[in-house]
């Protein structure tokens, strides 16, 4: 492969061994031609991975409970972080990464799409990263996407394959997605608005608020709400529905309109200047807990949430 | 401590209401009221609506409080169609210096104060006379904050329409049918240029970025300070306006707010013309 543009493989390992079969000599190679080399992992597997490799060994480790926290801030943040290393010098960058398993388990709808905007967002970079999924314990639907969200696979030993099952971002983000519902959305919802002004949705939002939730994070998704309500009313189609769900430690709202939601694909994982309505989604993904996206033949749907409706 | 000049001799004197009206009989009831308050507290009252004079001192007869303040002369009445020609576009500065003056004579005589109910209607038809008129009430309200001076200003919600109302009422620092979200006004606490409470989301897209313009923040180097502890909320689109004004005017702006959520969000769209202060 060519340093140049991003270089996006998976890995799939089923025990400590095959994982640094893959890692050491990757990490290795990037240190050895100099190039600014790291781990993204979670503590347990980033011990592994030091412990495999020398002393030395000038890689760097950044935390996944910081970088990982949403997918549209780990956007931002790598590459702000790539920005930097190119601006530094780098012809060529490497990260062996995993996306953490608390993540994959509770909100994989829109770790599925930064799987794929990544191939986008970071076209630019002189990068090579590994995203590393343990098939003992990844659900066989996370799988399916993970094989259809990079384009190569890399396997014991240096081995890189092209993937055939992979699939251009421009299809995977607008191919209709399933929408899981939250536990809470089994329960009835404590508001419902139509057609609401954002006013009117921030005052239902506050006036529903559990106790338990911290002042900010209910801050933070009143700020949410009214950007998407704003969105659906300026670009989507009426009717607009908005529905609030709220119990312990947790708020779930979703705004609904007819319309077919927005047409940039990578809406709310990167901040779009041009497309209309993209800042307040990418907002959204920047200070909510979960936002997932859904089109079906009834309209687009916005779901918001606020703390662990997991 | 406040300055003396600050305070004002009573916090009433520091009304500045602007009040929309469907029906000229209830702005009237309205303007009675305000003005027998004004009285009551020792001031000098003025009326200024359409029509003659007598017919004026007519519609405040019959409050019997402006009835007496008539008979002492504490009443003053002007006719709006005989101090303005039709069409005429208010000079800001030059009326507040009227007012100004209209005050100081007040005290000179006696009175604790001025205080204003005003029908500007007819003041307000052309969109140059608004654009005018909406700058003249930040310039007079910036000078009611600091002197002993206070007004209720009149408009015609069925005949202007509410978007006009609309840019009238938001540089005032209260209004009443109004039909306004946010207020940009006078009344700053701390000294600052402006003050800025209410709302800025999708029901003030047009009128915010007007109300930037006309309310002719003052800057101090290159820095001007709102403060905006009256602000509840600011979406992303209110800031990047925010953003955009300083830019135009290269300047920084300060918003001092209680609001958590501005500064996330001036961070996460590098909005570098705008600093977000944490108000007490």
């Amino acid at each position: 492969m060519s340093a140049r543009g991003y270089d996006h493989a998976a890995v799939h390992y089923g025990g400590d061994q095959e994982l640094l079969a893959v890692a050491v000599p990757f990490l290795e190679g990037g240190l050895a031609a100099g190039e600014p080399t790291l781990v993204s992992m979670e503590p347990e597997r980033a011990e592994l991975v030091r412990d495999a490799l020398p002393p030395s060994a000038r890689v760097e480790y950044l935390s996944t409970s910081d970088l990982y926290a949403r997918p549209a801030a780990a956007i931002k943040s790598y590459r702000e972080l790539l920005a930097g290393f190119v601006a530094g010098g780098a012809a060529g960058i490497r990260i062996f990464g995993e996306i953490p398993s608390a993540a994959i388990d509770t909100s994989w709808d829109w770790w599925a799409r930064y799987e794929s905007a990544v191939n986008h967002a970071y076209g630019e970079f002189p990068l090579r990263s590994m995203c590393a999924y343990d098939t003992r314990t990844t659900p066989r639907h996370v799988l399916d996407d993970v094989a259809r969200t990079h384009p190569f696979v890399a396997t014991a030993g240096g081995g890189h394959h092209t993937n055939t099952g992979y699939v251009d971002p421009l299809s995977f983000l607008t191919d209709p997605r399933p929408m899981t519902r939250l536990p809470i959305e089994g329960t009835a919802p404590r508001a419902e608005l139509a057609d609401p002004r954002p006013s009117d949705a921030r005052r239902a939002v506050l006036a529903t608020a559990p106790v338990d939730l911290p002042a900010a994070e209910v801050d933070d998704l009143v700020l949410a709400v009214s950007e998407i309500v704003d969105n659906a009313l300026r670009h989507g189609r009426p009717p607009v529905r908005v529905r609030i769900w709220a119990g312990a430690g947790q708020m779930v709202v979703s705004v609904h309109d007819a319309g077919p939601g927005p047409a940039d694909p990578f809406a709310g994982l990167l901040p779009a200047d041009r497309v209309v309505g993209g800042r307040g989604l990418w907002i959204a993904h920047q200070i909510c807990s979960e936002v997932t996206l859904h089109r079906d033949e009834t309209g687009f749907t916005a779901r918001l949430a606020a703390g662990r409706p997991w | 401590m406040p300055t003396e000049q600050e305070r004002g001799p009573r916090s009433a004197a520091r009304d500045h209401v602007c009040r929309g009206y469907r029906r000229r009989g209830g702005f009237v009831a309205h303007a009675q009221e305000f003005l027998a308050e004004g009285l009551a507290a020792g001031e000098r009252v003025l009326y200024v609506a359409p029509g003659d004079e007598t017919a004026l001192a007519g519609q405040l007869r019959a409050d019997e409080r402006c009835d007496e303040g008539l008979a002492r002369g504490a009443v003053q009445v002007a006719s709006v169609d005989a101090t303005y020609a039709t069409g005429d576009v208010v000079d800001p500065a030059g009326q507040v210096e009227r007012y100004a003056a209209a005050t100081s004579e007040a005290l000179a005589a006696g009175f604790t104060g001025l205080r204003v109910a005003a029908d500007a209607t007819s003041l307000v038809r052309t969109a140059a006379q608004v654009d005018a008129f909406a700058r003249y009430e930040n310039l007079v309200d910036h000078y009611m904050a600091a002197h002993p001076m206070s007004a209720m200003c009149g408009y015609d919600v069925g005949e202007l329409g509410g978007e006009v109302v609309a840019e009238l009422a938001c540089m005032h620092p209260r209004a009443v049918e109004g039909g306004t979200p946010f207020h940009l006004h006078g009344h700053a606490r701390d000294g600052s240029a402006a003050a800025l409470d209410g709302d800025l989301d999708l029901d003030s897209r047009r009128l915010w970025p007007l109300a930037l313009e006309r309310a002719g923040l003052r800057s101090e180097g290159s820095t001007i300070v709102i403060d905006a502890t009256g602000l509840a909320f600011a979406d992303h689109r209110s800031l990047v306006a925010l953003a955009t004004y300083a830019e135009q005017h290269a300047v920084t702006v300060v918003l001092r707010t209680r609001l958590a959520t501005p500064a996330r969000l001036v961070e996460l769209l590098d909005l570098t013309s705008v600093r977000v202060e944490r108000a007490a």
